[in-house]
């Protein structure tokens, strides 16, 4: 049975902080700016000031501390293991199926909060058990010392996780690097990981050689406006987006210094995409801090949480490769939610070149992440899909536990 | 009434130093993993640490201010660039004492400064072998090191060629040459698309040619081993080392803050890009934390040198920047091609860019030519404007 995990950031480390943000030296700003530069610097400074002088990680360490949450050590093959925290809320219902959440980047497990009192209660004939690590590198898990620990080995971690939690069969839930993690789950233990609900797609055109049917309908049938909208959308990401990607896929060590040594640096960096990938969420100063001191306070530090980006970039051979994540996976039954303001945005018909796809649904607000923007909407898609009726209901046994 | 040209000394403020000290002694650095020191990751921490702890308590800035202020005589005037208001230039100028000697506006980039002009000076004011010589301008362009910059947006590639332009005017050369890499690559570009009749010939270091319509035999067997290897590291440089080009060109704020407000931010950011596009260049530590000072120091702040990316690929004032990288007829072109640089084409892809009169490629070298190899890059500008040389009619002009 895993000891309980309570966070307990030393003293130090929160002093620390403050001094840095007592002498935070700030640049100046274009007239007009707003935020085609990146995040306004009125924003930071005022992010800033709060962050020293109002918010209270203790209260924010004290809320975080009632979820159950635990630690246990995890080995990947070729690495030693790790020390994996991860939020594991059962439920007392017969008809639960095991879930595994992943999140991503700048998020962290705190994402599937909001949805852990729904997911518990049986509804439409289900429940899950929920299980929501902090991937190595992020949060309170351990991060690896070693070079070339990329999707294969983030995979394996979470797969290892939820055997170790006596679920060998489970299904998953995931975004941005949730989605890759999930995916490469799925390629590799399909005779664990039964179905996949995804809210970022990321997928190509279909090929006539590929995906004949869908490649039939992509030329026969016009886009929709919304599937236009979304085109733009993805469009803005690739072109104006991407920046702090491809130098974390490519330079890791370089800013991450910069993330390291100066909080408000990290407070730019990740404020920004939490506003320019969100459908106007409205955060408070105490979410954006919280998330941000996630990563201030983590365990591995914040330069360790971009080496993901490098490593599935450069994946070597036996590796999971992003690529292979976007073609199609045969032994997954897979949920698509498209949300309006997520990064990328590509019409129905490319999201079908993913696997089997079993269950969509397009949501008329909200972005990257969904499970926090609209955690009702997630929920409803989960019991839709894997509730009685729906398209993978049975797909796993299901059993309380508690 | 003529512009005012004001000796300039570089006088840092003692509470920079101080700050910047305070910054330095409160480094938090990434734990140690066991490929911490892999270049492949980025700046090394074993580096990264030395050099920091060099730059808190060994590095002395008011020696190396000193030493800058006498080796490299620096002057400002006021110029204005329509639609942005004055800006106060600061440039390095040195005549030559030769008769007839051909103005040259030299134009800084990214990471670089007007530091970069220091090796050419003597050799090209004070050629030894009566060979063309130079009074040469060196500018730090708006946003860098101690020139001002400016306070709006849309401050793009026509502002700094008219803010360039205005120095040379300011200084009383009213037709000029032009060298330039990285930015100084676009910006003497811009120089010569907007201004023909004063800037009469081009040299580049950064070639950023196109490559022209072939088809693939023709072009299989016509690369020699060295272009094949340029063409190698133009690859390596699209893939690996172009991350903060795109981030600078999209989201400049985004490391603004990080620049403003960690020194050690800021060394990392540029010592990764002084040892990845150098060929091998036996950097002193003092040399490199020179270089990086002249950010930390900067008039406008090290966070608004990422802004003329942005500006650049967002263009507010004129339609898009294609003519840099396209032909411009009326201004002679002289190309010297580096194997370490970070794009490198073959010599013969510079003939879409406009009249090439001069075509070099050399066996060493890399992306800061004129501090890396100052005899090199003086030497192809003194066969292009020697009497042999292509570019042998502009440099008449000046002939007394």
């Amino acid at each position: 049975m895993a000891p309980p995990y309570t966070i307990a950031v030393p003293d130090s480390k929160i002093d620390e902080l403050h001094k840095k943000l007592d002498v935070a030296t700030f640049p100046d700003e274009l007239d007009e700016a707003d935020w085609d530069y990146g995040a306004p610097l009125a924003d930071i400074k005022r992010l800033t000031a709060y962050w020293k002088s109002s918010f209270s990680w203790r209260d924010q360490e004290k809320t975080l501390n009632q979820l159950p949450q635990f630690t246990r050590s995890i080995k990947v093959d070729n690495f030693p293991a790790l020390d994996i925290h991860y939020v594991h809320q059962p439920s007392p219902s017969p008809d639960a199926i095991p879930l595994l959440f992943c999140h991503g980047w700048p998020g962290s497990y705190l994402e599937v909060v909001k949805m852990l009192p729904a997911l518990q209660q049986s509804h439409s004939g289900v429940s899950f058990h929920v299980v929501a690590p902090s991937h190595p590198n992020y949060g309170w898990s351990e991060g690896p010392k070693q070079r070339g620990f990329g999707l294969k080995q983030y995979a394996e971690t979470c797969h290892k996780l939820m055997l170790s939690l006596g679920y060998d069969q489970y299904v998953t839930q995931g975004g941005d690097w949730g989605f890759y993690i999930t995916r490469a789950i799925g390629l590799l233990y399909p005779e664990a990981c039964k179905a996949s609900h995804i809210n970022m797609i990321r997928a190509s055109p279909p090929t006539l050689l590929k995906n004949p049917w869908q490649a039939v309908k992509h030329k026969l049938l016009p886009y929709s406006a919304r599937e236009k909208k979304g085109l733009e959308r993805s469009e803005w990401f690739a072109t104006e987006g991407s920046g702090y990607r491809t130098l974390q896929a490519t330079k890791p060590a370089t800013i991450g210094f910069a993330l390291n040594d100066s909080p408000v640096a990290l407070l730019a960096w990740l404020w920004e995409k939490l506003h320019d990938w969100t459908d106007a969420y409205p955060w408070t100063d105490d979410e954006i801090l919280t998330w941000v001191s996630i990563y201030c306070f983590s365990r591995a530090g914040p330069s360790a949480s971009l080496r993901i980006y490098y490593e599935a970039t450069h994946s070597g051979p036996g590796g999971v490769t992003r690529d292979r994540t976007q073609e199609w996976i045969g032994g997954v039954k897979l949920g698509l939610c498209y949300s309006p303001r997520e990064l990328t945005v590509v019409p129905m018909t490319w999201g079908r070149t993913l696997g089997p796809v079993v269950f969509e649904s397009v949501k008329t607000r909200g972005g990257h992440f969904a499970a926090h923007e609209q955690p009702e909407e997630i929920v409803k898609d989960l019991r839709g899909m894997f509730g009685k009726g729906g398209p993978c209901h049975g797909i796993v046994k299901a059993g309380a536990k508690l | 009434m003529p512009p005012t040209i004001t000796p300039y000394t570089i006088n840092v403020p003692d509470s920079a130093l101080k700050s910047l000290k305070a910054k330095l002694e409160s480094t938090n650095l990434p734990d140690v993993v066991d490929f911490i020191d892999d270049w492949s990751y980025g700046a090394p921490l074993s580096d990264i640490k030395r050099l920091t702890d060099h730059w808190a308590d060994g590095f002395d800035w008011r020696t190396q201010e000193a030493s800058i202020n006498e080796r490299l005589p620096q002057f400002t005037t006021k110029v204005e660039v329509e639609g942005f208001g004055d800006l106060d230039m600061h440039f390095v100028h040195q005549r030559s004492e030769v008769k007839g000697a051909i103005p040259l506006l030299f134009v800084h980039g990214w990471p670089g400064s007007f530091l970069e002009v220091e090796k050419l000076l003597p050799l090209l004011t004070k050629p030894a072998d009566g060979g063309p010589a130079f009074h040469v301008v060196a500018p730090s362009l708006p946003n860098f090191a101690f020139s001002e910059g400016p306070s709006k947006p849309g401050f793009g590639l026509k502002q700094y060629a008219e803010s360039m332009h205005k120095t040379m005017l300011a200084l009383e050369y009213d037709q000029y040459v032009t060298q330039g890499g990285d930015w100084g690559f676009k910006v003497t570009r811009a120089v010569g698309h907007f201004y023909p009749k004063h800037c009469l010939a081009s040299h580049i270091n950064l070639v950023l040619a196109k490559k022209p319509a072939v088809s693939a035999v023709q072009e299989a067997s016509a690369y020699t081993d060295g272009e094949k290897a340029g063409l190698a590291r133009t690859d390596w440089f699209a893939q690996e080392g172009f991350g903060y080009n795109l981030l600078q060109s999209t989201k400049p704020s985004a490391i603004g803050f990080a620049l403003a407000d960690s020194p050690v931010a800021l060394l990392a950011w540029i010592y990764e890009k002084l040892h990845d596009w150098s060929d091998d260049y036996p950097w002193t530590d003092d040399e490199l934390l020179a270089w990086v000072c002249m950010y930390q120091f900067a008039r406008a702040g090290p966070a608004a040198s990422a802004r003329i990316y942005y500006e650049v690929q967002h263009p507010k004032n004129e339609a898009k920047h294609a003519f840099a990288t396209g032909y411009i007829p009326d201004v002679k072109l002289g190309v010297s091609i580096f194997p370490r640089d970070i794009y490198v084409p073959p010599v013969a892809w510079a003939r879409s860019l406009g009249p090439v009169v001069f075509g070099g490629m050399h066996a060493e070298g890399g992306h800061f030519a004129a501090h890396e190899k100052p005899e090199l890059l003086a030497g192809d500008l003194r066969k292009m404007f020697g009497k042999d040389g292509g570019a042998s009619e502009i440099a008449q002009r000046f002939a007394v």
